[in-house]
């Protein structure tokens, strides 16, 4: 008889310290000589996690009242700006902002120094009103001394992203690192087969409120991602071979720890920040048993061209062979480079794994699945 | 190359003299000198031919000790997220990543410091030395 679990009994497996977890590298190992009926009888619970730059993330601070108060109009940490549009002591600190004199300090080292309990001095300036009639402020803030910190990233995970490579004649300093001349490099940034979106490519299990390892902490998914599309071409195993399905997230920063949350500069380019996400996908039956042993050879991504405008797509690969150092494209050998860390992604499925075993992490059944059949628009300039 | 100076040379005017009267175009590069203490300069220096050989044996005369100088890169190894970004720029075979672990490997003994990875590294993990052969 087909295997059919539900959320509830591998949670009840999980409290019992009963249930059977293995990392995706894991199963996609087992895989190799295990049918998908027999991981579905065998395995409760996959592990996947990914360790990259995610620009789009930030984090929301309230840094509290001063007395006499007042409603912050402009505002900078250690000199950058962060934003004060909202209510009178909250901001948000944009992880990607810079600092005006200095492009390789910005939003992602302040979310870093909150993180790790160190003091960033605040200045913030305001027009003064009769309930708040402070016109400007100095001091020095900290993790103990606020009252949130909350991590909100409007789109982190990818599903997939594509390779890029720059066969122009002058090397591009871009979000996918250094890209040198002619072919020089080949840069990629997914963790392949540990991928969180790609083992459960159609998002059955993961939803709102799916709760999640972030940064260090218990986090949730809070709603789709920004730029979440589902109409990008698949490959024979179901998985989109660019960038596809997103996810926004949320967390309490202030109990993440800098190991999984780190600023990071892109030379010419900017400011940027690793995040540490883990997903745990429950293996309910045989369709996802199927989806979570998919392996890095399984895993077509496109290559893109950095070096022409548009970015157009010069061919294809897999996770395979992008691990293996090398690729091949136009005839010539192509030295690969992640820029989201494998290391860092092992790292997480196994603290995830740990937890799901030990019965201190239960899987959340989402509230909300997210749109099928969406597409994206581009910018239509009309002025 | 790097000029070391014995304590009691230290307060001499060495560069000035060097300059005034031996007519060479010294740059000055970095600087450990405190008075009354052993101290090194890191410098280039340009002339002609006969003056910078009669520089050399005026510093000699005073003791000081030359060495030509080696860019070496150092590796500031703790914070490393084992990311990979600086790999693809190292053409010498000093960064590379372990096929089983994952974990990026620095082999300075192949590394001929072209500072390529400098930029690439996005924690500016690596820094540039100019030491003493
Ligand atoms: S300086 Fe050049 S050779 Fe040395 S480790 Fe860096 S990239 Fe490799
Ligand atoms: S680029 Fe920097 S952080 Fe990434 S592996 Fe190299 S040294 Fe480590």
């Amino acid at each position: 008889m087909a295997v059919r679990k539900s959320f509830q009994e591998i949670n009840d497996k999980i409290k019992r310290g009963e249930a059977v977890v293995l990392t995706a590298e894991e199963v996609a190992a087992m895989g190799q000589d295990h049918s998908p009926a027999e991981v579905a009888e065998k395995v409760d619970v996959v592990t996947t996690a990914t360790f990259g730059p995610m620009c789009s993330s930030g984090m929301f601070i309230n840094t509290g009242h001063a007395d006499p108060p007042i409603r912050m109009e402009r505002a900078t940490l250690n000199g950058v700006p962060v934003f004060t549009g909202i209510a009178a002591v909250d901001l948000y600190i944009g992880a990607t902002e810079n600092h005006p004199d200095n492009p390789a300090y910005g939003g992602a080292h302040i979310i870093e120094d909150l993180i790790s309990g160190r003091d960033v001095e605040l200045n913030a300036s305001a027009k003064g009103t009769d309930c708040y009639p402070r016109k400007s402020i100095r001091t020095t803030i900290n993790r103990d001394n606020i009252n949130e910190m909350m991590m909100f990233n409007p789109r982190n995970a990818y599903q997939n992203y594509p390779v890029a490579v720059n066969r122009s004649n002058r090397i591009k300093y871009t979000y996918m690192g250094s890209l040198l001349p002619r072919l020089g490099n080949a840069n990629y940034s997914t963790s392949g087969e540990l991928s969180p979106l790609i083992n459960d490519p159609e998002l059955r299990t993961i939803g709102m409120g799916t709760s999640i390892f972030l940064g260090g902490t218990t986090g949730y998914v809070s709603w789709y991602g920004t730029q979440f599309r589902t109409d990008a071409e698949l490959n024979e195993y179901g998985v989109p071979v660019s960038n596809a399905a997103t996810l926004a997230v949320i967390g309490d920063a202030s109990r993440m720890s800098p190991g999984f949350i780190k600023a990071a500069y892109y030379e010419k380019y900017g400011v940027s920040m690793f995040v540490g996400i883990g997903i745990p996908i429950p293996v309910l039956d045989e369709e996802l048993a199927a989806r979570v042993m998919i392996r890095n050879e399984q895993i077509t991504t496109s290559i893109l061209d950095y070096g022409h405008p548009g970015h157009p797509e010069v061919g294809r690969t897999d996770y395979r062979t992008l691990m293996s150092g090398e690729i091949v494209l136009e005839g010539k050998k192509i030295k690969t480079a992640s820029l989201s860390s494998l290391y860092k992604a092992r790292e997480i499925a196994g603290i995830l794994k740990k937890q799901l075993q030990e019965g201190s992490f239960l899987l959340t059944e989402p509230v909300m699945a997210f749109p099928r059949g969406k597409g994206l628009n581009s910018m239509d300039i009309r002025i | 190359m790097v000029l070391r100076f014995p304590s009691e040379t230290v307060n001499e005017p060495i560069t000035y003299t060097l300059i005034r009267e031996h007519n060479v175009l010294i740059n000055i590069l970095n600087a450990d000198i405190s008075h009354g203490k052993e101290g090194q300069l890191l410098i280039e220096m340009a002339g002609r031919e006969e003056d910078v050989n009669e520089a050399m044996v005026y510093l000699e005369s005073r003791q000081v000790g030359i060495s030509p100088v080696v860019k070496t890169i150092l590796f500031n190894e703790a914070p490393c997220v084992h990311c990979g970004a600086c790999v693809s720029v190292c053409f010498h075979g000093a960064l590379e990543m372990d096929a089983q672990t994952r974990k990026l490997q620095f082999s300075p003994e192949k590394c001929v410091a072209c500072e390529l990875c400098i930029r690439a590294c996005p924690l500016r993990l690596f820094e540039l030395n100019f030491g003493v052969n």
